[in-house]
């Protein structure tokens, strides 16, 4: 999605999307597939719910001492010649990078998979300061062509058919394409091969570092994430400051239970470590290595309200699961991280007037949390933002006075029944076929995305005043 | 620009503010890490063949091409099996001492140019600069395998001297020779590995990459439709040699 799309109000990208025939076939599709791979992962796994307990108690536990952490891990990764950079702000880590860069002599970057980098608009920098980041994940490339943004965080290019992808490669790339996957990606393969061989910069983010031995992890499919690791001669690795883990031991029950919660498979394909620059005697890896450390409004959230979305794995699993997300994909919650936990992390770092719409984007039905691998618990923490958004009046004032009435209204019986006759009177004009479609006014905030269930012909409280079998 | 006292000082303040419920990982880590992997080594020499039949099952549903011969002098009749279905001729190969056998002179002879990386020679740009359009070329690369996890199917491969990551990597086709003492049955047991090699016990090269290979690369970014070979191998074939390499 383009940034004069992102101006649109949520309302209209979301109905936008759900007239989008061709997308909600491609949503239904793909996030029932991996829901299935996921639960059939799971079936044959008995031990994944300890570990899905024992992965977040890792998780709060390394919060804890996050501090102590980070200072055994930056300790590391100098020891092993590494260096490690401090951003405090999106702006920040873009400098740094750029001046990595700059100072490397690149022309050319190469990227694996990262939404750290997609977080903090690393491309548009790059570019600005003359260095042309190249994608390499295959659904991250196809997205770049088109000039657009991940539209799911672990298949980012799900929105698009194979058709379109073939028009794109042949305008982009000047060469004719079918639409046919595999042929597709042969090209793509050779495209970016010249590029991994070429590129002297190799930009990616991290799944996860250990703490004790300076490791930076990275977990891809294709391979991509090892070609950046291995062939340019500088490697800059972006990561939230919340991707330590303690120890390899740690490490190992997150690897059990990742890529069975992304996509189903027991492993993904590649799990690279990676552990400074290259050593003596080795005749690859890069010859210098930085390590980015982000905050970026995350360590406010240490002791905030939002600290549970902090343990986040950015698997997608609650993003295939929600009701929400299937409706309207990810281009139309507009922020980097789409699905249930996009919203709170939106939330965490753009600031909550971000999430004034989307907090609503939401039924609460709990599905996200119950596929959450680290049980984050998302309904909770949506409720908190939509208080947190009325009491800090980011909310419409009408939206803040109607609900002050209907809590005024809901404590008060005598109010209530008086409301529920008066209601019973004024719905009349609206009611069609036993629902309120469309109400007048102000009131038409509320129907224009809901239907309104109208007042009962008799109230319960009027039934158990009068009818004794409802009381036997 | 922000500087790693302020950094660290922003987190410090935050976590002496919250919750404190747990103080350490729950995590059991091993205390003496390079025992632990002595007694894991002796128990799963009693039962390498149940451990071996569980990654064949694995290593087949990654897509994998398991091949099991009785000594390592079998081992270039397979390889060069597998360049001529490729129809291919260039091969790289580890260093044989990071392979732990020289099947060079075995493979030229059936036909096979090979091509094995260096030592722990130092090596100048130019002659990198040689190498690397070399593997870029090559259509099969020829690696060892530190471990084997039968849980998941994984061959697990330290980056170090004679052992280059782009041996793995860019050929269309890596063939990977291992015996039973790579074999590992479960992640858990990786993690001690992995523990021992930074901690008591001796890593099995000197590099700074550890890579898990999972079966051949693969996306499913086009329509969720599975293909192979997008970036890494298109194949990955692993030669299981019963006796012994190292003797």
């Amino acid at each position: 999605m383009s940034d004069a799309e992102l101006a649109t109000p949520f309302r209209q990208r979301a109905g936008g999307a759900m007239k989008d025939a061709f997308l909600q076939e491609a949503l239904t599709i793909a996030t029932t597939k991996f829901i299935g791979l996921r639960r059939e992962a799971f079936a044959g796994f008995p031990e994944g719910e300890a570990l899905r307990d024992q992965a977040r108690a890792i998780k709060e536990a390394t919060l804890q001492q996050l501090d102590h952490h980070l200072e055994t891990l930056i300790g590391n990764v100098e020891r092993l010649g590494g260096h490690v950079h401090y951003a405090a702000t999106q702006a920040e880590a873009r400098s740094i990078i750029v001046d990595i860069a700059r100072r490397s002599g690149a022309r050319m970057a190469v990227k694996s998979k990262s939404m750290a980098t997609e977080e903090i608009h690393l491309n548009e920098a790059l570019e600005a300061a003359g260095v042309t980041p190249v994608e390499t994940d295959l659904g991250e490339y196809i997205i770049q062509l088109a000039h657009e943004r991940p539209s799911h965080i672990i298949a980012p290019a799900i929105h698009k058919t194979k058709g379109q992808v073939a028009e794109l490669f042949t305008r982009a790339l000047g060469r004719p394409a079918e639409p046919d996957p595999e042929a597709l990606t042969r090209i793509a393969r050779g495209e970016l091969r010249e590029k991994f061989l070429q590129a002297d910069l190799g930009i990616t983010g991290a799944n996860f570092a250990v703490a004790d031995t300076g490791t930076v992890v990275l977990v891809t499919n294709e391979g991509n994430g090892r070609m950046v690791t291995s062939l340019p001669r500088v490697h800059v690795a972006v990561m939230g400051v919340e991707k330590v883990v303690p120890s390899f031991s740690d490490l190992m029950v997150f690897l059990a239970i990742l890529a069975k919660s992304a996509t189903g498979q027991k492993l993904s394909v590649y799990t690279s470590m990676v552990q400074g620059p290259r050593r003596a005697g080795e005749l690859e890896g890069p010859e210098e290595f930085h390590l980015v450390l982000l905050d970026g409004g995350r360590i406010a959230q240490i002791d905030g309200p939002l600290r549970e979305a902090l343990s986040c794995l950015r698997c997608g699993a609650c993003l295939n699961v929600c009701p929400v997300y299937r409706q309207i994909g990810g281009h139309a919650y507009g922020y980097t991280y789409p699905g249930p936990i996009g919203i709170l992390l939106t939330a965490m770092l753009e600031g909550t007037p971000a999430v004034r719409d989307l907090a609503h984007a939401s039924s609460l039905c709990g599905a996200c949390a119950d596929a959450c691998p680290v049980r984050i618990d998302i309904p909770r923490m949506l409720i908190e933002l939509r208080r947190e958004i009325d009491d800090q009046k980011i909310a419409p004032w009408t939206e803040r006075i109607a609900f002050k009435l209907l809590a005024r209204m809901l404590q008060s019986p005598r109010l209530y029944r008086i409301s529920a006759k008066a209601g019973r009177l004024l719905q009349r004009p609206f009611t069609r076929d036993g629902g309120i479609r469309r109400l007048p006014l102000v009131f038409g905030e509320w129907t224009r995305t809901r239907d309104l269930p109208p007042v009962a012909a008799r109230t319960f409280q009027e039934r158990w005043a009068s009818d004794r079998d409802l009381r036997a | 620009m922000t500087t790693r006292v302020e950094f660290l000082e922003r987190i410090r303040e935050r976590v002496r503010r919250a919750p404190q419920r747990f103080q350490a990982s729950p995590t059991r880590r091993p205390a003496h890490p390079a025992a632990e992997v002595e007694t894991i080594r002796r128990e799963l020499a009693e039962r390498w063949p149940e451990t071996l039949e569980a990654f064949r099952r694995e290593f087949a549903a990654v897509a994998g091409v398991l091949h099991h011969v009785a000594s390592v002098d079998m081992v270039p009749a397979v390889v060069s099996r597998i360049a001529q279905e490729h129809r291919a001729r260039e091969l790289v190969s580890w260093h044989p001492g990071a392979l732990g056998v020289d099947l060079g002179s075995a493979l030229a002879t059936r036909g096979l140019d090979v091509h094995q990386m260096p030592g722990t020679e130092r090596i100048g740009a130019a002659e990198a600069e040689r190498l690397r359009a070399l593997v870029a070329r090559a259509a099969l690369g020829l690696t060892g395998v530190d471990l084997a996890i039968a849980e998941t199917g994984t061959l697990v491969l330290v980056s170090g001297p004679g052992r280059p990551r782009s041996t793995s990597l860019l050929p269309p086709c890596h063939i990977a020779v291992f015996d039973r003492t790579a074999l590992v049955e479960s992640l858990r047991q990786v993690g001690v590995f992995l523990e021992a090699w930074h901690g008591d016990g001796r890593p099995p090269a000197g590099g700074a990459s550890i890579n898990f290979i999972t079966g051949p690369s693969r996306t499913a970014d086009i329509e969720l439709t599975l293909t192979r070979g997008v970036h890494g191998p298109k194949e990955v074939h692993a030669i299981f040699v019963e006796q012994p390499i190292g003797g």
